[in-house]
């Protein structure tokens, strides 16, 4: 096996507290991505 | 008065009736055409296949809600389009045929003044020799029903290491033009945290084996992300993921043949090859239904509306992997020919693929066809159902709500182990889901700032949610349609 990810990197990823904080941001951020609109790409502008 | 039909209850026809039944007054009829008597969600079928979800909790009985919903729910299946009607019937149909009860085997007209054709695709299981559920240690996690059945073998195989037993397990893509690698990523992933969980993690050799010419092609041709403030290559993340968790990869494999215990391939070099294995769950091609279209005097009209999939406003034109573009891409879900009938989700035909295609040195083709997964299949659902509504209530055609997946975002939130603290996920989004090239050129066609992959537990929790609140969202709970697609 070869680590590679780091155990800080690991403990970031699995701490709750952190994580709590993150996913916020995650919810926020794919909202915005997400519910952000779509539409065609035909159309000339 | 409209009649407006919908074949399939699975996220695409149910988003879709969803939406038409709250916005249309009841003197409209909204009807639901499937053989199918639950609606399940289906991403959380990975975690039915490591036994951390009962499929009852994924699914739950249409019929009632339908009832309640004043939506008529007809249990049958489509057997074959007739866009004018025929001699005996002036209005369009589909021939369907009832699946259960007193019905069972009666076929019925069941006309339409709009039909919106979800029918999702067909597990082609049979397009590989030897690949079928259950058999030859193979399983699949592609319907509640199989992924149940991918825990008693996966079950079954942890108990035999507990006792001693070294074991291979390989997972990924059954033939060589699958898709849908994101489901079989989170199942690598789930089936490797169990293992671990279990104690028996170096008793077993996890092997991921797929089409992908890289990892983390996904079918949509890999991608550029922004990972902890640097630009990172999807293959790097999953590569990066993979060796972390001592998983092994055959690429570029297109999977011909099932023994037992045994999948054989051929590669991208042309090399026949086979690989052992104690359990495999391997995603199958994925096809169209092979229904036929009958014009109103009987004749075979098939290819106006099926070219695998249902023909819709795409630019079918064959050309070269340089000159594909985004324009290609549908926007409207419509037929062309039969401007009534719409196919949102997965049920209408790709103009191409996202990925590269590659051929082996013999010739075939070794490449992921296009995935189409939940959350585009709602959002192309919905635009169609309220270009419908708008129509209606107009008097005339309205396409004014458009959805490209060439200018639409998609998340992937792809489960990497179950567990309230010690889960993972890693949440990756993407925009557009096709990529342009002409609007992104130095990013691989996508936005960077809007593509973006992160590792942790919050990706677990926000799987989570999702499962959760798409669930109340499908049961039309109070203020249901306030979650987006």
């Amino acid at each position: 096996m070869t680590e590679r990810i780091s155990k800080s990197q690991r403990f970031k990823m699995m701490n709750p507290i952190i994580q709590f904080f993150k996913f916020i941001y995650l919810s926020i951020k794919i909202m915005i991505v997400v519910a952000g609109g779509h539409g065609g790409t035909r159309e000339v502008k | 008065m409209s009649k407006i039909v919908i074949l399939g209850a699975g996220i695409s026809g149910h988003v879709a009736a969803s939406h038409l039944r709250r916005k249309l007054s009841k003197e409209h009829k909204v009807i639901v055409v499937s053989p199918n008597s639950n609606y399940q969600w289906i991403p959380s079928n990975i975690w039915v296949g490591i036994g951390r979800m009962k499929s009852k909790e994924i699914l739950f009985p249409l019929a009632p809600l339908y009832r309640k919903k004043n939506i008529t729910f007809l249990q049958a299946k489509a057997v074959s389009f007739h866009p004018e009607g025929d001699p005996k019937e002036s209005k369009p149909y589909v021939l369907s045929e009832y699946v259960v009860g007193e019905k069972k085997g009666t076929q019925e007209k069941v006309t339409y003044d709009y039909l919106i054709n979800a029918t999702g695709p067909k597990l082609n299981f049979e397009a590989t020799d030897g690949l079928i559920p259950g058999l030859n240690k193979t399983y699949s996690v592609c319907t509640y029903g199989h992924a149940d059945h991918a825990w008693h073998g996966l079950n079954e195989l942890i108990q035999e290491m507990k006792k001693g037993k070294k074991a291979k397990i390989l997972i990924g893509t059954g033939h060589a033009k699958a898709t849908c690698q994101g489901a079989a990523f989170e199942y690598i992933l789930n089936v490797e945290q169990e293992l671990r969980k279990h104690k028996v993690r170096d008793m077993a050799e996890v092997t991921w084996i797929s089409n992908e010419y890289q990892l983390g092609d996904f079918g949509m041709d890999g991608m550029l992300l922004s990972y902890k403030g640097m630009t990172m290559k999807s293959s790097e993340m999953v590569e990066m993921i993979f060796e972390d968790r001592d998983i092994k990869w055959i690429l570029g494999a297109g999977v011909d043949k099932i023994e037992d215990g045994l999948a054989h391939y051929e590669n991208l070099d042309g090399e026949h090859k086979t690989e052992s294995y104690d359990f495999a769950m391997l995603i199958p091609a994925f096809s169209g239904h092979g229904f036929k279209a009958f014009d109103k005097d009987n004749q075979d009209i098939t290819n106006k509306l099926f070219k695998g999939f249902m023909i819709v406003d795409a630019d079918y034109t064959s050309k070269p992997y340089e000159e594909w573009s985004v324009q290609d891409w549908p926007e409207t879900y419509q037929n062309p020919s039969y401007k009534n009938i719409f196919a949102p989700g997965i049920a209408f035909a790709p103009p191409h693929a996202i990925s590269k295609p590659r051929k082996s040195k013999n010739g075939t083709d070794i490449s992921p066809a296009p995935p189409r997964t939940g959350m585009p299949s709602g959002i192309t659902a919905k635009l169609v159902a309220d270009n419908i509504i708008d129509s209606i209530k107009k008097g005339k055609e309205s396409l004014e709500h458009k959805g490209s997946l060439g200018n639409m975002g998609a998340a992937c939130i792809a489960s990497a182990g179950y567990g309230l603290t010690q889960g993972s996920g890693v949440s990756i989004t993407t925009y557009p889901i096709i990529p342009d090239y002409h609007k992104y050129p130095k990013s691989q066609g996508r936005q960077l700032g809007k593509t973006f992959g992160e590792i942790g537990l919050a990706g677990h929790w926000l799987k989570l949610a999702l499962h959760y609140a798409f669930i109340y969202k499908a049961k039309m709970k109070p203020f249901w349609w306030l979650i987006p697609e």
